[in-house]
């Protein structure tokens, strides 16, 4: 982990939480949306709980709606209600007394540097001393001209404190809007300055992939070519598109789930050791593995992704639309709410093993994991006395029930010689006493503490999208291979997935 | 009659997770986890069935191997009897049963102290090996020697013992040497770690600068209670904020501590308040006051509601910083479970306990 900004007070040695950063502001941009509600201040508050806040510390919520701090802060104190029924009122208004609100549109450049001179009154007054981050919790249409106004009234500027700026998915919407997006940002902020959220990396058991493969000797021998057969990274969702139609119609599961988490999480598991455990070693390793994706043949892509969309089915029993049939969605529409792609990465280390990722839509269970599925032993010692051994898996469940388990084969206890696939379990959930953190409340936290190790640098977002544009020009060029719907809600997508996965005891995992 | 043996005690341990027959399936829906071996000595009956409780509390959210060494009832056989009893809860995934399990011996006076060898047969291999003491320091106890000489770590509570500057001093003098590879811990430690947490927080950023310049401390606490927790507070800021004890090795909590730091003279003052409540040892506000060109006042206090503390300060007389958290009570089976979690050594503790080393007189020395 990069060396963080930790203060020089000798008090805080030894304390079980010495992580506390300087005294800072946040500023969300959207505070009155979604996120900041459901996500962001139920982060902030569980951060607070556990004295990880740093004792001087501004929320500012920027938005159009006009509220007043109280009406603001009732908003945010009724959303955490539902999260914290046990809240008090002392600690809420501990919590949120420098919470405050600024309402202005994006493109007012004069409400700008009303927030800047709100800020700069606020560091005064709390002695926040010049921190700032910035959170843009907006859609993204109106991301360039946020970071527009910031660099113009001056606050994108680290004369008096640091200056940063965190920015939620998508970034962009394909590779060149991405590096529009990244040119536009770098025009404002240096690339240190920028933290680019995908709150998979957040998540423990994603971190633990680090863990996992560097802090054991077991692992890391086995890990490549020699030994494993293919590598399959599964994101189910048992949700449709509900109330996002607008988002998805315009995006589809590529750019929803693929450019983002999945090929994150891939560049995690195929990565090289890094250097040091610091940002930009890791970052600079994963880039290796997102650069080293083969790219696709635009005359062979449907041999290497197959597309699906949802038709009418059941979930629990219920019967429920299909994508075509879901408010805000094209009757005709051939956006695709399911994927799965085969990829290469062309590295010593991982030539000829097929990653195999998938991703979709109203199916059966909300499931994401990494499977690593290792060759299968010779039975040559078994021969007569058992049928085929299974081959080994190693799986890591990223949500729900975080874990890893082993699967491994074993002697059925008698007289004859029959052998049986068991699992090796390790939960987070019974090994460890606590439950695992948000990973808001991480990510926020290390974005304060400035440690980018867990958020994605601008190349890497780059790379990821030039990986999957072959496959994304295509099919928005072409008509899907197979009529949509092509799969009924509530199963595992389209059968022809299945040719995907060629080879002895290869096939999709039943998660 | 045979003598038990440990694998007697395992296969009560294996019936008791069984499946009740006519279960096919073999599987209750439960998962055995055990991350560490806690083994417990009570001196006498009644704080063997206090620690019983604080065990069975701790297995519920702490799963592992616990090991209770009680005396028999007086009257009783004195033999050693076992019991074995099951302790589940849903796990944070909130679907698994985590379950582990309590070995509870007892035995009379002559055989009691004498257990750690079969003690040491049920401990579960690879795991860390954690020894609590609950009651007052007994260091020439042979289950206390041979079982610090078998863990890892030994938890103590200085908070409990009846001469606290005796024994704290004689931990301070000798439990390096006598126990090198053990680690010693102390729950009241943990339990002045919020108050830690609170102090070292009014002190970050810009404001470190005013810990240089620390003239006064206060700390208060309940009239008629024994100021331990005051005083391993004093020694804590003492050993991190580098100022060295001057005055004479005592025997007694003083009322006043003096030290030099590299910026003057510091004057702790431990000062008694009255309180309602004299069941506990507790602190009930914390003052620092800073000398030089401008005068700070960094204040930790207890509110009127007991569960919440205040945390502020003033700088020239002007508020600068203030906030109210919350501040629960914490048992001694919360205060073990917090203290199991961390398993490095902790050095600021072994500071700490070397600076309360130099203030306190060794009752064992020879001056």
């Amino acid at each position: 982990m990069q060396e963080p900004e930790m203060l020089e007070n000798s008090l805080r040695q030894g304390l079980f939480s010495d992580r506390m950063p300087r005294p800072c502001s946040l500023v969300i941009f959207g505070a009155s949306g979604d996120l900041t509600q459901r996500k962001l201040v139920p982060a902030l508050f569980d951060l607070y709980k556990k004295h990880l806040l740093p004792p001087s510390f501004n929320l500012i919520g920027v938005s159009r709606s006009p509220l007043s701090d109280e009406e603001f802060k009732k908003r945010l104190r009724d959303a955490l209600k539902q999260v914290d029924p046990q809240l008090s009122d002392p600690l809420w208004e501990s919590f949120s007394q420098n919470f405050h609100y600024h309402a202005g549109g994006y493109d007012d450049f004069r409400a700008f540097q009303e927030l800047s001179r709100l800020l700069d009154d606020k560091d005064q007054k709390n002695g926040t001393q010049g921190n700032r981050i910035f959170y843009l919790s907006t859609p993204p249409n109106v991301f360039e001209m946020i970071i527009s106004n910031l660099g113009a009234s001056g606050l994108a500027s680290e004369d008096k404190g640091y200056a940063r700026i965190v920015i939620e998915k998508p970034f962009g919407r394909d590779l060149a809007s991405a590096r529009e997006l990244n040119q536009k940002l770098r025009e404002v902020f240096q690339e240190k300055q920028i933290y680019r959220i995908d709150h998979y990396l957040g998540k423990e058991t994603v971190q633990n992939l680090l863990v996992m493969r560097f802090a054991n000797s077991m692992f890391e021998p086995i890990w490549d070519r020699r030994y494993v057969d293919h590598v399959q990274i599964t994101a189910s969702e048992e949700l449709g598109v509900e109330s996002r139609a607008g988002y998805y119609e315009s995006s589809g599961v590529l750019r929803d789930m693929f450019q983002n988490h999945l090929l994150q999480v891939l560049s995690l598991v195929a990565m090289e050791p890094p250097a040091a455990f610091e940002a930009d070693a890791i970052r600079d390793e994963k880039l290796k593995i997102l650069k080293s994706i083969r790219p696709f043949d635009q005359q062979t892509i449907p041999q290497w992704a197959v597309r699906g969309q949802y038709g009418p089915g059941f979930m629990a029993g219920a019967k429920v639309p299909g994508y075509r049939q879901e408010e805000g969605v094209k009757p005709g529409s051939i956006t695709p709410s399911f994927a799965a792609i085969k990829i290469n990465v062309d590295t010593w280390r991982w030539h000829g093993v097929p990653f195999l990722l998938r991703s979709g839509k109203r199916l059966p269970k909300r499931a994401t994991e990494v499977a690593i599925q290792f060759k299968e032993p010779p039975n040559l010692l078994f021969k007569g006395n058992v049928s085929d051994l299974s081959p080994n898996v190693l799986v890591v469940r990223i949500q729900p029930d975080e874990g890893i388990t082993l699967k491994f084969e074993t002697k059925v206890p008698g007289m004859t010689m029959e052998v049986r696939t068991v699992n090796m379990d390790f939960r987070y959930g019974t090994s460890f006493a606590e439950g695992t953190s948000e990973a808001y409340e991480r990510l926020l936290l290390d974005c304060m503490l400035g440690d980018a190790t867990l958020f994605i640098r601008g190349d890497e977002a780059e790379a990821a999208w030039g990986a999957i544009m072959p496959v994304l020009d295509y099919w928005e060029n072409h008509e899907p291979e197979e009529a949509f719907p092509n799969y009924e809600a509530g199963t595992w997508g389209p059968l022809s997935a299945d040719k995907l996965l060629e080879g002895p005891g290869r096939k999709w995992r039943r998660l | 009659m045979s003598p038990l043996t440990a694998n007697e005690v395992e296969k009560d341990l294996a019936d008791l997770w069984k499946a009740p027959s006519g279960d096919k399936t073999g599987d209750l829906g439960l998962q055995r986890v055990y991350t560490t071996n806690l083994v417990t000595y009570a001196m006498n009956y009644e704080a063997g069935f206090r620690a019983e409780r604080i065990l069975n509390d701790l297995a519920e959210h702490h799963p592992g191997r616990y090991i209770l060494v009680r005396p028999s009832l007086e009257g009783e056989e004195p033999s050693l009897k076992h019991f074995v009893s099951g302790h589940c809860f849903i796990g944070s995934d909130k679907e698994k049963k985590v379950c582990c399990d309590l070995i509870k011996l007892v035995a009379g006076e002559g055989v009691i102290e004498n257990l750690y060898g079969f003690t040491f047969a049920l401990l579960l291999p690879d795991l860390p090996v954690e020894f609590w003491w609950p009651g007052d320091l007994s260091i020439s106890n042979p289950f206390f020697q041979r079982m610090a000489e078998e863990s890892d770590r030994v938890w103590v509570d200085s908070s409990k013992f009846s001469d606290p500057v005796g024994a704290l001093a004689l931990l301070a003098a000798s439990w390096k040497t006598r126990h090198p590879d053990t680690l010693l811990e102390d729950l009241n430690w943990v339990r002045i770690h919020r108050w830690r947490a609170l102090i070292a927080e009014l002190f970050d950023g810009e404001w470190a600068v005013y810990l240089k310049e620390i003239q006064k401390v206060t700390i208060e606490y309940g009239d008629g209670t024994s100021p331990t927790r005051g005083f391993t507070l004093a020694c804590w800021l003492a050993h991190q904020l580098g100022w060295g004890y001057q005055g004479p090795r005592v025997t007694f909590f003083p009322h006043e501590l003096n030290f030099t730091s590299p910026h003057g003279s510091v004057t702790v003052a431990l000062k008694p308040v009255p309180v309602r409540d004299l069941k506990r040892d507790l602190i009930l506000a914390v003052r620092l006051e800073t000398s030089g060109k401008r005068s700070g006042r960094f204040t930790v206090a207890r509110s009127e509601d007991p569960s919440q503390v205040l945390a502020q300060s003033e700088i020239d007389g002007q508020k600068s910083f203030s906030r109210t958290v919350s501040f629960q009570h914490l048992h001694s089976n919360e205060l073990l479970g917090e203290g199991l979690k961390h398993l490095q050594e902790d050095q600021i503790w072994t500071g700490t306990l070397r600076m309360a080393g130099t203030i306190l007189e060794d009752p064992n020395s020879s001056r």
